[in-house]
């Protein structure tokens, strides 16, 4: 089978959109230099011009309303974050004017646009370079907020939204996938609707919703509890955090009774919150036991290695969930896959950056 | 050469030995989180700091390792923090970006470009009220400068008098992007809009002109509460983040390294090499210290959430 990795469906995503659609304009800090915003950027403004490609200057306030601007006026601009991080200095020019803007006009006007941005996690990236916040911008209506997790999410995603979207797309990458090969299908190129809800495994016994690199997590955990003890989880990629899938959701726990969640943010106001909201407004009967939040420690991210590995949910932590839902809840003991697999099978990334 | 002078070329290779130390350390992953290396820019910021009194402060950026010793930060606590250890200033929380060591006034160093200039702005505001005769040094890369927010600090702290030294270490790079990519202005004609007197330090190897430059602007931010701008010419020779040497990638110049190289005075001056053993002594003692310390336990994860 040939496979393909998040980076390199990325890349052939941006090209796409300079080639296909020539009202693209991709901008941001480290666009043009020779790391290529991790490979996904090079050569593109060699290929395509400087009009089209270029650096920004440290100012992402402003080059965000510039996008706004820009797409106003027929371009559709790519601007990419190099962390999701600095999106917080975005955050006015999102907020309040590119979320507003068809609203508020009375649909008058379409911004299509995507802005890209990389959650960073590992070596230490600390408070401030690491956060995921995916919940902040989904609070926000009138964007679309995605978090892919494979490459052929990835691809599908950022090709429909530039040859097929009118609205605002943010868009978090998470830095751990870059590196994974994903199986790649023959119809790896089609595109599909992007804004919801990907069901990418089938299973009975319980069901585990997951966001970017908690998908990958999830599979891991599936297949070594299939494999220890025949459970089968069903696995849905919320994929579009802004606009899931309900009714895939709700009715997979129809069918399974058991929900996990695993997010890559925090629990309280984030996506455990909120799919926890999606079943308690609308079906809570389908629960046979309460709901399991797996997410980051409730504080900023600790930069000591040490600190850093108890404050994300890994692997271990899902087979312990799901063991603790699909047995005894206080005490299933079962036998947890060892350090060394977690650690084998979690990418283990080496910096600098 | 005066004393001091001795005194300040020894504090600048102590720093270097100290980054040389932690490029020797990388390959063995015991720093695990990025580090922004000051080798090449040492020396100003020890003139600099010379300037300033214990209690004056200092805010900077993740590029802190100079900033922090020259400060008078303590190195078993800089390197136990770079180990993620539980005796590190910071309990491991802050690693190589976020380096700080109040006691001697350095309150912090933010990944976040820029965010230190309002940081400092306050904190010169409140040394306004209290009288105290402190002043703040705001230290931070001339890329930071792009940001809206070091326009609207220039202006408040004019508007409102503040004894407050912005120093911007223009290396010409930020990460990998040149200056002539990304600035169309020039920062003297900025500081003077404000009307905000301004200082360029061409020489940043040369003691006796970083004073003399730098020495009228601290006064007179002390004493008669007026902020400025010093703007220094200089160079990293390490790569933006990491440990290594980038000067065959395209966006550097590879024979600009050897002009600087050869005016280094922490390389040319070989006086210097007396000091070396016994600053590689408090080094190895610092590293001892940090290999030695626990790390942080699980309790320490949800310590300090509000
Ligand atoms: C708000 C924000 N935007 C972008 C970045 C990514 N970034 C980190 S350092 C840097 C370059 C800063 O250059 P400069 O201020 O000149 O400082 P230097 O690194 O040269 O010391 C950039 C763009 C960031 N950390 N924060």
């Amino acid at each position: 089978m040939k496979t393909d990795t998040y980076r390199g469906a990325i890349t052939r995503a941006m090209r796409h959109a300079m080639e296909k659609n020539e009202r693209t304009i991709l901008f941001g800090q480290g666009v043009t230099d020779h790391v290529g915003i991790l490979g996904t950027t090079l050569n593109l403004e060699k290929e395509f011009g400087s009009d089209r490609v270029f650096e920004t200057p440290l100012a992402e306030d402003s080059m965000t309303g510039f996008a706004l601007g820009a797409s106003l006026s027929g371009l559709y601009p790519i601007h990419v974050h190099i962390r999701a991080d600095f999106m917080l200095l975005a955050m006015n020019q999102l907020v309040n004017s590119i979320a507003k803007y068809r609203y508020m006009y009375g649909g008058l006007f379409a911004t299509p646009m995507l802005i890209r941005s990389i959650v960073g996690r590992s070596w230490g990236q600390g408070a401030q370079h690491s956060q995921s916040l995916q919940a902040l911008f989904a609070h926000i209506p009138g964007i679309y907020v995605v978090m892919p997790s494979s490459a052929r999410t990835a691809y599908a995603t950022y090709i429909y939204a530039n040859s097929a979207c009118a609205s605002p797309v943010v868009s978090l990458e998470h830095r751990l996938l870059y590196d994974y090969s994903f199986d790649r299908k023959d119809d790896e190129d089609v595109i599909f609707y992007p804004f919801t809800s990907f069901r990418v495994r089938q299973g009975g016994d319980v069901t585990i919703v997951a966001t970017s690199i908690m998908v990958e997590e999830a599979i891991r955990a599936a297949n070594y509890v299939k494999e220890m003890t025949g459970l089968d989880a069903e696995i849905i990629d919320l994929h579009c955090i802004s606009h899931p899938d309900e009714n895939l959701i709700i009715e997979s726990v129809r069918k399974t009774g058991r929900l996990i969640v695993a997010d890559t943010g925090w629990e309280s106001f984030g996506v455990c919150a909120e799919i926890a909201r999606i079943i308690a407004t609308r079906e809570p009967n389908v629960l046979r036991a309460p709901i399991k939040c797996l997410s980051l420690a409730k504080a900023p991210c600790p930069t000591a290695h040490r600190l850093e590995h108890w404050y994300y949910p890994d692997m271990a932590n899902l087979v312990d969930s799901i063991y603790s839902l699909c047995f005894d809840r206080f005490d299933h003991g079962k036998q947890l896959p060892s350090e060394e697999y977690v650690k084998e099978v979690h990418k283990t990334f080496k910096g600098p950056f | 050469m005066t004393v001091s002078h001795k005194n300040m070329l020894r504090d600048a290779l102590r720093i270097r030995m100290v980054e040389e130390k932690i490029i020797e350390l990388y390959p063995s992953d015991v720093i695990q989180s990025p580090v922004h290396l000051s080798i090449g820019q040492e020396l100003h910021t020890v003139a600099l700091m010379s300037l300033l009194q214990t209690t004056d402060r200092v805010f900077t950026t993740y590029r802190s390792h100079a900033a922090y010793l020259a400060k008078g930060g303590d190195l078993n606590l800089m390197f136990a923090e770079l180990y993620g250890k539980q005796t590190g200033i910071a309990k491991g929380k802050a690693g190589s970006m976020h380096l700080c060591h109040p006691s001697t006034g350095l309150m912090g160093s933010s990944a976040i470009v820029g965010a230190v200039f309002s940081h400092a702005t306050g904190a010169a505001y409140a040394d306004k009220l209290k009288k105290n005769g402190d002043i703040v040094l705001c230290l931070t890369g001339e890329g930071a400068t792009e940001e809206g927010t070091f326009h609207e600090c220039l202006n408040f702290s004019a508007l409102k008098q503040l004894p407050l030294v912005y120093v911007i270490e223009n290396n010409g790079l930020a990460i990998n992007i040149p200056l002539e990519c990304r600035q169309s202005y020039r920062l003297e004609a900025l500081a003077r809009a404000y009307q905000i007197p301004y200082a360029h330090i061409e020489d940043s190897f040369n003691i006796d002109t970083i004073i003399a430059a730098a020495r009228p602007l601290i006064e007179q931010a002390r004493s008669a509460s007026k902020p400025a701008v010093i703007e220094i010419a200089t160079y990293r020779y390490k790569e933006h983040v990491g440990v290594s040497c980038d000067h065959n990638r395209k966006h550097r110049d590879a024979s600009a390294i050897t002009m600087w190289e050869k005016r280094d005075p922490l390389i040319v001056d070989r006086d210097l090499d007396a000091y070396r053993d016994e600053i590689t002594a408090e080094i190895l003692e610092a590293v001892c210290f940090a290999e030695k310390s626990e790390f942080p336990d699980h309790d320490e994860l949800l310590k300090d959430v509000y």
